[in-house]
C-alpha cells in the first residue's frame, strides 16, 4: 500500500512538473486518418524538436462525423487552431468567418515553389484569397479486373457505350444457379457515390451542377445510371445502399468486375487481387470526360491564438519529406513535387491512371449548397431513382433547384 | 396545558419534514432541469427561428414558419407514416414475443437460469452492434438470411432486404423487435412470479382449463406490469433511430425515414437547427397525445 502511494505520489509529481514546464504555445490540430498505422505522433515529435516552444495537440477525429463536429466546435467556441479540410466545406467555413487567410504567409514561404501552382488555383476561395494549404490529393478513376477482361477478350472501356457493353458481358452467372455471381460494376448508391454518378453525367456537353443539368444531355446521364441498374442489371442488387466498404469489399471479393474509386484503395486491392487489378481513367460520356478531384488541405482558424505557430505546423506538413510521411498514412498522393517524384507507395499503374486523369479532374461548385448536395440531396434522390420511385429528370430537377435557390 | 405545546412543536418538526424531501430531491431535479428541461425549452425557442448553424449570425424570429413548412413538406408526412408503422408493428411484436418467452421461462426446466441469462443478450448489446450485426445478416451477397431462405426454398434469388424500399422498413422492424423483446420478457416474468401459486391451485380444483387460468389469472396478474412496459417501450421505440441510422441512414430514398431521424438529419447533417427543432417539437406533441390517450385507456383496463 505504502509503495503504491509512493509510486502514485511520484507519478503525480512528474505530471505536475510536466504541466509546469509547459511550452509557450500549443497548436490544437484536427485530422482524420483511417489507417491504424498512424504516423502523426512521429511527425509531431519531429516538429516539436525543430520548433522548441511550440507544442502540437493533434486529435484524430472520426471521418463520419468530422464536419458535424467541426461546425459544432466552431459555433461552440471550441474550434481547433488548425485542421485538415476539404474544398466542399470552404464556402461554409468562410461564411461562418472561421478561416484565416494565409496569402501573406504563402508569399513569404520558401516551400511554395515545391507545390504545383494548379493546386493553389483549385483551392483558391471565391473571394480570391487563399485559406487552404494543399496537403494531399486523389483523382477518381476506373478500377477493373484484368483477369476477367482477358478471359472475355475485352478491353477497358473508353466511352459510356463501351462501358455499358463490357459491364453487360462481365455480369455472369458462374456457378449455374440462375443468378449472377459477378456484376459488371460496383455502384455506390449510398452517401459518397456522387463522384461515380458525376463521371457518367457531368462530362456531357453543356452539363454542370449549376447549369444544364435538366437539359436532355443532363438527364441522359442519370438515365444511363438508372438503366444500368434497372434494365441491364449490371450492379449488385444492394447498390442503392452500398457505401465505401461495400463497393471496395465486393470488388476485392470478385463480386464486381469494375468500380470507380481513387488510389487510396489501391494497396488494399493489390493485397487481395495481386496483378489481377488495374486502373484506367473514367470513360468519356456524351462527348466529354469528367472525374472528381479529391482534395485535402490544411487551414488555420480565425480563432487560433497563435497563428504564427499554427502556420509553422501546417506548412511543416506540406514540406518535403513530411508530406510523404503524411500521405503514407492516408494512401493518397503527396502535393510536394520532390515527394511525388520519389513516390513508391502504390504500384506505378495506379499513379499513372491518376496522372492521366488530371486534365479532366474537377471540383464541385465552390458554394454552400454543395455540402447538402453531397450529404443528403444526392444520396436520397439517387436511391429513389435506382429503386424507381422518381424519374431521372425529377432527380436532376431536385439538384438544379438546390443550386438555383438559396 | 398540553395544547400550546402541541401547537408549537409539531409545526417545527413539520417544517423539517416538509423541507427535507425537497432538499433531498433538489439535486436530481436541478440536474434534470439543466440537462432535459432547458434543452427542451431551447429546442422550442429555436423552432421559432431561422437558425442554420453555418450562418451563426442570423437568428431571425420567424414565428411558425418552420412548422408551416414542415406540414407542407412531403418528407415530413412520409416520415410520419413510417413512424406510425414503426410503432404499431414493433411494440405489439415485442410484447407478443416477450409474453411467450416469459411464459416459457416461467416453466420448470433444468437449465432455466442459463436460458434467462441468454435471453437478455439482445437487450444488453449496444444498438450500434446490433445494427451492424443485422446489416450482415441481411446482406444480399453473404447474408445468412438469404442463404437460409434460399436453401429452404422460400425464395428463388437473394433479396437485397435493406436496399429494396418494399422490404427495408420491415427488415429494420424485425431487428428492433429482436432487440426489444427481452425487456418485455423480463418485466412480464417478474409479474408472473408475483402471482400466488394458490390461485392456480384453487382454479384447477374448480376445474378451470389452462386457457381459462391464463385468461382469468395470468393476464390480470400481469396487466399492470404490461401497461407500464408498453408505455416505456412506446416512448423508447418512438424516439429511437440509432438502429435505423446505422442500418440504412433512412434510405433507400426516404423509405426508412422516421420523424426523429428526419429531425436529426435536418439539424445535424444539414445544420438547419430551426427546421429540425420544429420537426422535433411537432413529433413530441404528437407523441404526447398518443401517450395521454394510452394512459387513459390503460388505467381503465387495469382498474376494471
Amino acid at each position: 500500500m505504502k509503495r503504491m502511494i509512493r509510486t502514485f505520489g511520484f507519478a503525480s509529481g512528474l505530471a505536475m512538473a510536466a504541466g509546469l514546464a509547459h511550452a509557450d504555445s500549443t497548436v490544437h490540430f484536427w485530422y482524420h486518418f483511417d489507417n491504424a498505422d498512424n504516423p502523426m505522433s512521429g511527425l509531431v515529435a519531429k516538429f516539436e524538436e525543430e520548433n522548441p516552444g511550440i507544442k502540437i495537440d493533434a486529435q484524430n477525429v472520426p471521418w463520419n462525423s468530422y464536419y458535424d463536429q467541426l461546425y459544432t466546435a466552431i459555433v461552440g467556441g471550441n474550434a481547433p487552431d488548425a485542421a485538415m479540410v476539404k474544398m466542399f466545406a470552404q464556402p461554409r467555413l468562410i461564411e461562418m468567418g472561421a478561416l484565416e487567410p494565409i496569402d501573406e504567409q504563402l508569399s513569404n514561404w520558401a516551400g511554395k515553389s515545391q507545390i504545383d501552382d494548379n493546386l493553389f488555383k483549385l483551392t483558391q476561395a471565391a473571394d480570391g484569397k487563399h485559406y487552404y494549404l494543399p496537403v494531399q490529393y486523389v483523382i477518381l478513376y476506373l478500377y477493373y479486373r484484368t483477369d476477367m477482361f482477358d478471359e472475355l477478350g475485352l478491353t477497358p472501356p473508353e466511352t459510356c457505350e463501351e462501358f455499358e457493353d463490357v459491364a453487360k458481358k462481365l455480369t455472369r452467372d458462374t456457378d449455374g444457379d440462375g443468378t449472377p455471381d459477378v456484376y459488371g460494376f460496383g455502384f455506390r448508391g449510398g452517401k459518397g457515390g456522387h463522384d461515380q454518378w458525376a463521371s457518367f453525367t457531368l462530362g456531357r456537353e453543356g452539363v454542370s451542377l449549376t447549369k444544364g443539368l435538366t437539359s436532355d444531355a443532363g438527364v441522359a446521364g442519370t438515365q444511363f445510371v438508372q438503366d444500368l441498374f434497372r434494365v441491364d442489371h449490371v450492379f449488385p442488387p444492394s447498390a442503392p445502399n452500398d457505401g465505401f466498404s461495400e463497393i471496395i469489399g465486393a470488388f476485392k471479393a470478385g463480386k464486381t468486375a469494375m468500380t470507380i474509386h481513387h488510389i487510396g484503395s489501391a494497396n488494399g486491392m493489390v493485397e487481395a487481387l495481386g496483378d489481377k487489378v488495374s486502373a484506367v481513367p473514367v470513360p468519356e460520356c456524351g462527348g466529354g470526360r469528367w472525374t472528381a478531384f479529391g482534395d485535402e488541405s490544411t487551414a488555420i482558424f480565425s480563432s487560433a491564438e497563435d497563428k504564427e505557430a499554427a502556420w509553422k505546423w501546417i506548412s511543416f506538413l506540406s514540406s518535403p519529406g513530411n508530406n510523404a510521411a503524411f500521405n503514407e498514412a492516408t494512401g493518397q498522393l503527396p502535393v510536394v513535387k520532390s515527394d511525388a517524384d520519389s513516390w513508391t507507395l502504390q504500384p506505378k499503374r495506379f499513379v499513372q491512371a491518376t496522372v492521366a486523369s488530371l486534365p479532366f479532374a474537377h471540383l464541385y461548385p465552390n458554394v454552400s449548397q454543395t455540402s447538402d448536395f453531397v450529404n443528403t440531396v444526392w444520396p436520397t434522390a439517387m436511391q429513389r431513382v435506382l429503386t424507381g420511385e422518381i424519374t431521372p429528370r425529377q432527380m436532376n430537377e431536385e439538384i438544379a433547384e438546390l443550386y438555383d435557390g438559396d | 396545558m398540553t395544547r400550546p405545546e402541541l401547537s408549537i412543536s409539531p409545526p417545527r418538526r413539520g417544517l423539517g419534514r416538509r423541507v427535507l424531501p425537497y432538499a433531498m430531491l433538489s439535486p436530481a431535479v436541478l440536474v434534470t432541469l439543466a440537462i432535459v428541461f432547458l434543452p427542451m425549452l431551447q429546442t422550442a425557442w429555436m423552432s421559432l427561428h431561422d437558425y442554420v448553424l453555418f450562418r451563426p449570425n442570423v437568428f431571425d424570429f420567424v414565428g411558425f414558419k418552420n412548422f408551416k413548412a414542415a406540414l407542407q413538406d412531403e418528407v415530413f408526412w412520409i416520415s410520419l407514416r413510417h413512424t406510425a408503422i414503426w410503432m404499431a408493428a414493433t411494440i405489439p411484436a415485442q410484447l407478443l414475443l416477450g409474453l411467450i418467452t416469459a411464459l416459457l421461462l416461467n416453466q420448470e426446466f433444468s437449465w432455466r437460469p442459463l436460458a434467462r441469462a441468454l435471453v437478455i443478450i439482445p437487450w444488453a448489446l449496444p444498438s450500434v452492434v446490433i445494427a451492424l450485426m443485422w446489416v450482415w445478416i441481411y446482406d444480399s451477397n453473404y447474408g445468412i438470411a438469404n442463404e437460409f431462405l434460399l436453401r429452404v426454398g422460400l425464395i428463388q434469388k437473394a433479396i437485397p432486404w435493406l436496399a429494396d424500399p418494399q422490404t427495408a422498413l420491415a427488415a429494420i422492424i424485425v431487428t428492433l423487435t429482436w432487440q426489444g423483446f427481452p425487456f418485455f420478457a423480463v418485466m412480464i416474468l417478474a409479474g408472473l412470479q408475483s402471482i400466488p401459486r394458490s390461485y392456480y391451485e384453487a382454479a384447477s380444483i374448480d376445474g378451470a382449463s389452462t386457457w381459462r387460468q391464463f385468461w382469468h389469472i395470468t393476464l390480470p396478474g400481469i396487466s399492470g406490469v404490461v401497461a407500464t412496459a408498453v408505455l416505456l417501450r412506446l416512448i423508447w421505440v418512438a424516439n429511437s433511430f440509432d438502429v435505423i441510422f446505422v442500418m440504412t441512414g433512412g434510405g433507400p430514398g426516404y423509405s426508412t425515414y422516421t420523424l426523429p431521424l428526419y429531425a436529426f438529419i435536418k439539424a445535424r447533417t444539414n445544420l438547419d437547427f430551426g427546421y429540425g427543432s420544429a420537426v422535433a417539437v411537432l413529433f413530441t406533441a404528437m407523441l404526447m397525445v398518443v401517450v395521454v390517450f394510452y394512459l387513459r385507456r390503460a388505467r381503465n383496463a387495469v382498474s376494471t
